[in-house]
């Protein structure tokens, strides 16, 4: 991705923090508060890794401690032997989450582009995107799914796509808006006067100054549409099966198999936390775009 | 300005209006050419397990000579019907065979295909019957569920055998019933016995309990919830509904809904009960925290199998609920009425519907509702003469109406609080009754 | 000033520039908001699949029993009360961080960590976290002599609020802590000669700038709050009674558990109703002022 190389932002002055100046050692303090406030959200997620290498009578015997006779059953359930393709699973997630960045991008920031700067529509357009995400998403499950049947859409990776496309565009245009007006107008309208038509300014001067905003958007709308639940169960039946709705088969009619349920959880939060990771910078950079009219 | 944003809005609604237009056209279904791919759905457990084996075993043998190769669809256990749900709301063709249950078979009825022509009488009369509805069967019979009592026979047999324990129960019965009572063997316990056995099971009212409470209530809001409350409701002589009017506010309904609130309220159930299912009861039991307590038929395999529950296994035993009387269902596969591969799909039915199949299903770990394959194959699992057992002398049915399956929810709706004392019983039962008659009517 | 013939030459410009949108909207916006729109107004159901017209039927049988307007009480209060804590949690969060201090980097990605677990699937770990005879978090407070039973009907209420909290917090850090990234820190300089203190700063100094952005955390985190349903689903299924149904898990029983389409589509339509005067007023705030026009 060449915008990745944009010029950074305006605001490049020495880093200072809000708090006040700390010392070497006092800064350790707030690691240790950091880290404990840290590990307690994170017990949840602490606790399926441990269940997961817990043999299943040992996860009933002994809740607290680490595992005694550790196993990998769990993970070999998830990957291979449970009878599940779960590889499989895995790839649609991925090309799912993938497939609706891609078009969120496309279709969000020209069109973002086009409201707010060249003020297409008015505001009602962010108005009702912002809007339909305040219906529940179950509202529309029923006639997506007549409208996926009839264009040939039910059980596919392109359907699943437009149905998550469909659930974060408003959350993208939002956030687009907010950066594009950070985005200092002078520069674009000297592009102007130079002879740069509206597509030169859009694609020369915009998008680089809008690269982190979109980075950002991208890790947000990665993250929503891995963990879709409700559009992939209505949506999906076998072809097109994302992992959350996978690891749901771990709900057995008699009872929940903890372990490889656990493992399930565990494995699938992995791209999205690597994908955050590698994208950390521009996350916040890109967040904090428009956060403060100076 | 103001111009173009309605045209907007304008091009939008009549795009919309059309799409609308194109969908209603609607299928009807079809025989199709009685061979080729037939899709369906199952739910990941024994059942769904047992039913993959079976047609892979049919896909490898018999489906080759028809020419039909079944995909299995399987579904989570929670969302199964959910899913189901949202195919028929759009006339779906996209799977030919739809799993389905004794208790919702009505409700999903009119998008199913009459299975008239099949041979049933291989099945239990009384599965077939609890899938016929307006006279016509719409599914067959796979699985059979009902209720069972589970009980740590080591506790049990320690205070029967434990003189100066039978005192203390005695005395412990005595302030909980009013009166008395030996204790006795859990496979002729009634439902005055299943509250002093809690009781006396439970630290709160017996400090030397074994165990810190005697039972784990199911009572979180939850259909099949109200199917294990509905033994004790029958326990006490009640019932649903009689000649179109519901009788949930029957002293029957009271009494059920009390005992449930008595065992909350003096904490013979864990406060935690109130949001309880089948994996809640599993765990309470397999901890070794509680002493009995009122189970589908399904748990007591992995409650005796040392892997999953190396605590308790060996130690439990089976006994009719309390009160002799246990819900039954069928859980049962159903054509769907749009499947374009009806003929097919009718093939591969015919084929479940024999001794041979059902046979095969049995060996991979189901309980078909076949006398027949049960009683042949005793050997495979010893909790098949069980079964048999308990469909012929102590089931009953719910009443069977369109709506049973709203039904459900509505009771655990209206009554999840009263068995947990937020609610005072007389208002939950007025409340339940009514909700139970609009549904009837 | 921009003459006639660039002004059209920019309506051209955006015309195409938002022709994804436009094209996406009237595909999949348009038809799914008029079909259950229309669907509201039917007697649509699994017992009569027809979709026979029964006036404002759904809407009255929605508002004459108690059912609906208590899962729209529990909503409001319920998202009102765990929006508020994570605000507060989160902007606490984003102000510790704001410094340099040892494992930084790292910490930051532990934090964010809880929003990439799957709803859904999170529900199903909490079952096992939280449960008395084989959970971690009871046998952890059973060790400290504490018994606590966090599913009894008194505290599950709570108990419903601190585990959002737990999982979204995370979510709001994010959004604030970008925006104090781009806060021009000089104002602090400027209130520190005054010798403000670091309360009053932060009352009349950060958060009158940092308005759009808490604003904007606010409207993002609060109409995801009051769709919230996975994780109450699976944990209470919206008992004992109806005490914990939400908005969103009173419409999908509607529609799945009795299987009544017209009354979920009127109860989702009403929602939206109430819900769309809100959006304008808070749109404003997050993106308008950099907008042409208006």
């Amino acid at each position: 991705m060449t915008t990745l190389e944009a010029p950074t932002r305006r605001r490049t002055k020495p880093k200072q923090s809000l708090g006040r100046e700390d010392r070497n050692p006092r800064r350790w303090i707030f690691t240790i508060v950091i880290g404990i406030i840290a590990i307690l959200i994170n017990v949840p997620l602490l606790n399926a890794i441990l269940v997961s290498f817990k043999p299943d009578g040992e996860i009933a015997r002994n809740p607290i401690g680490l595992p005694q006779n550790a196993t990998l059953d769990h993970y070999a359930n998830v990957l291979y032997a449970s009878g599940y393709d779960f590889p499989k699973f895995f790839l649609n997630s991925g090309m799912i989450a993938v497939g609706t960045v891609l078009l969120v991008l496309v279709i969000a920031v020209p069109a973002t582009y086009a409201i707010v700067r060249l003020g297409f529509g008015g505001r009602w357009i962010i108005d009702g995107a912002s809007g339909l995400r305040l219906l529940p998403a179950i509202f529309f499950v029923v006639p997506f799914f007549i409208l996926f049947s009839n264009l040939g859409l039910q059980d596919s990776v392109p359907g699943l796509i437009l149905a998550n496309t469909f659930l974060n565009l408003p959350l993208a245009i939002i956030l687009l808006a907010a950066g594009l007006r950070d985005i200092p107008k002078e520069v674009e309208e000297a592009a102007s006067v130079d002879g740069a038509g509206v597509f030169r300014t859009l694609h020369s001067i915009v998008l680089p100054m809008l690269a982190s905003t979109i980075v950002a958007v991208s890790v947000l709308v990665f993250i929503f549409t891995w963990n879709d639940y409700l559009f992939a169960l209505v949506l999906s039946s076998s072809n097109a099966t994302p992992v959350t709705l996978g690891a749901s088969n771990f709900v057995t009619s008699t009872g929940i198999r903890w372990g490889d349920i656990s493992a399930a959880s565990f494995l699938s939060t992995i791209p999205p936390l690597l994908f955050a990771v590698f994208a950390q910078r521009y996350l916040v950079s890109g967040l904090s775009a428009g956060a403060v009219k100076g | 300005m103001l111009s173009r944003k309605l045209g907007a809005v304008g091009a939008l609604l009549v795009s919309a209006t059309l799409l609308t237009g194109c969908s209603t056209g609607g299928s009807t279904g079809g025989d199709g050419s009685g061979s080729g791919t037939v899709k369906m759905v199952a739910w990941p457990g024994p059942e769904g397990d047992a039913m993959k084996e079976v047609v892979d075993a049919y896909n490898a043998g018999q489906g080759k000579e028809d020419d039909i190769n079944v995909e299995l669809v399987l579904l989570s256990r929670q969302d199964t019907f959910s899913k189901e749900t949202a195919l028929m709301s759009s006339k779906s063709s996209d799977v030919d065979v739809y799993w389905t249950a004794s208790y919702n078979v009505g409700q999903f009825s009119p998008s199913l295909e009459p299975l008239d022509d099949i041979d049933t009488s291989n099945y239990f009369p009384v599965a077939t019957e609890g899938l016929t509805y307006n006279d016509k069967l719409y599914a067959l019979p796979l699985d059979v569920s009902n209720h069972f009592l589970l009980y740590r026979t080591d506790l049990i047999d320690g205070l029967l055998n434990d003189p100066a324990a039978v005192e203390v129960y005695k005395s412990i019965s005595a302030d909980v019933l009013g009166e008395p009572r030996e204790p006795v063997d859990p496979q002729s316990w009634d439902l005055d016995d299943y509250k002093a056995m809690s009781a006396y099971f439970s630290k709160s009212t017996n400090a030397d309990s074994p165990t810190q409470y005697g039972t784990i209530l199911q009572a979180k809001n939850l259909l099949y919830n109200t199917m294990i409350w509905n033994d004790v409701l029958w326990g006490y002589g009640g019932n649903w509904a009689e000649d179109g009017k519901a009788t949930i506010d029957s002293d029957a309904g009271k009494k059920a809904v009390q005992l449930y609130a008595d065992i909350y309220k003096n904490k013979w159930t864990s406060p935690d009960s109130a949001q309880a299912e089948f994996p809640e009861t599993q765990a309470a039991l397999q901890s070794g925290n509680v002493a009995f307590a009122m189970q589908w038929s399904a748990a007591y395999a992995a409650l005796n199998d040392p892997e999953q529950s190396p605590d308790i296994a060996g130690k439990i035993g089976i006994a009719p609920v309390p009160g002799g009387q246990t819900h039954v269902h069928a859980l049962s596969v159903s054509l769907n009425k749009y499947s374009k591969n009806k003929a097919a799909a009718k093939t591969l039915l015919s084929y479940l519907a024999t001794t041979e199949a059902m046979t095969a299903y049995a060996e991979a770990g189901g309980i078909p509702a076949m006398p027949e394959v049960l009683s042949q194959n005793e050997d495979l699992n010893p909790a098949f003469g069980r079964v048999s057992e308990s469909i012929s002398e102590y089931g009953y049915s719910e009443p069977v109406f369109p709506k049973t399956f709203q039904a459900y929810s509505a009771l655990a709706e209206a009554l999840s609080g009263a068995w947990v004392g937020e609610t005072p019983v007389n208002d939950a039962v007025k409340n339940a009754n009514e909700a139970l008659q609009e549904l009837l009517d | 000033m921009a003459s006639t013939f660039v002004r059209q030459k920019k309506h051209g410009a955006s015309l195409i520039l938002s022709a994804p949108l436009i094209i996406f909207a009237a595909l999949f916006v348009a038809y799914p908001l008029v079909s259950g729109t229309m669907t509201a107004f039917t007697s649509k159901s699994l017992l009569d699949p027809t979709d026979t017209f029964n006036g404002v039927d759904n809407f009255v049988s929605l508002f004459t029993k108690p059912a609906f307007l208590n899962a729209a009480g529990f909503t409001l209060s319920f998202a009102a009360i765990v929006v508020l804590c994570e605000m507060v949690l989160g902007f606490g969060l984003a102000l510790l961080f704001d410094r340099k201090f040892p494992g930084k980097k790292l910490f930051f990605t532990l934090t964010l960590l809880p929003i990439m677990i799957a709803p859904a699937l999170l529900g199903i770990m909490f079952r096992l976290l939280l449960n008395e005879d084989i959970g971690a978090i009871p046998a952890i407070l059973q060790s400290f002599g504490l018994s606590v039973s966090l599913f009894s009907p008194s505290s599950v209420v709570p108990l419903l609020v601190v585990l959002d909290i737990l999982q979204w917090t995370p979510f709001t850090f994010l959004i604030i802590y970008a925006g104090l990234q781009s806060f021009p820190k000089e104002l602090l300089e400027a209130s520190a000669v005054d010798g403000a203190t670091f309360l009053r700063q932060l009352w009349h100094v950060v958060l009158p700038v940092l308005k759009p952005v808490l604003f904007a955390a606010f409207f993002l985190r609060a109409i995801d709050a009051i769709r919230t349903f996975d994780v109450i689903y699976v944990l209470t299924a919206g008992g004992p009674g109806t005490s914990t149904t939400t908005l969103s898990i009173f419409i999908y029983k509607v529609a799945f558990e009795q299987g009544d389409f017209g009354k979920a589509a009127a109860a989702s339509v009403v929602v939206l109703i109430c819900l769309l005067p809100f959006v304008p007023f808070i749109v404003k705030r997050i993106a308008s002022s950099g907008m042409e026009g208006k």
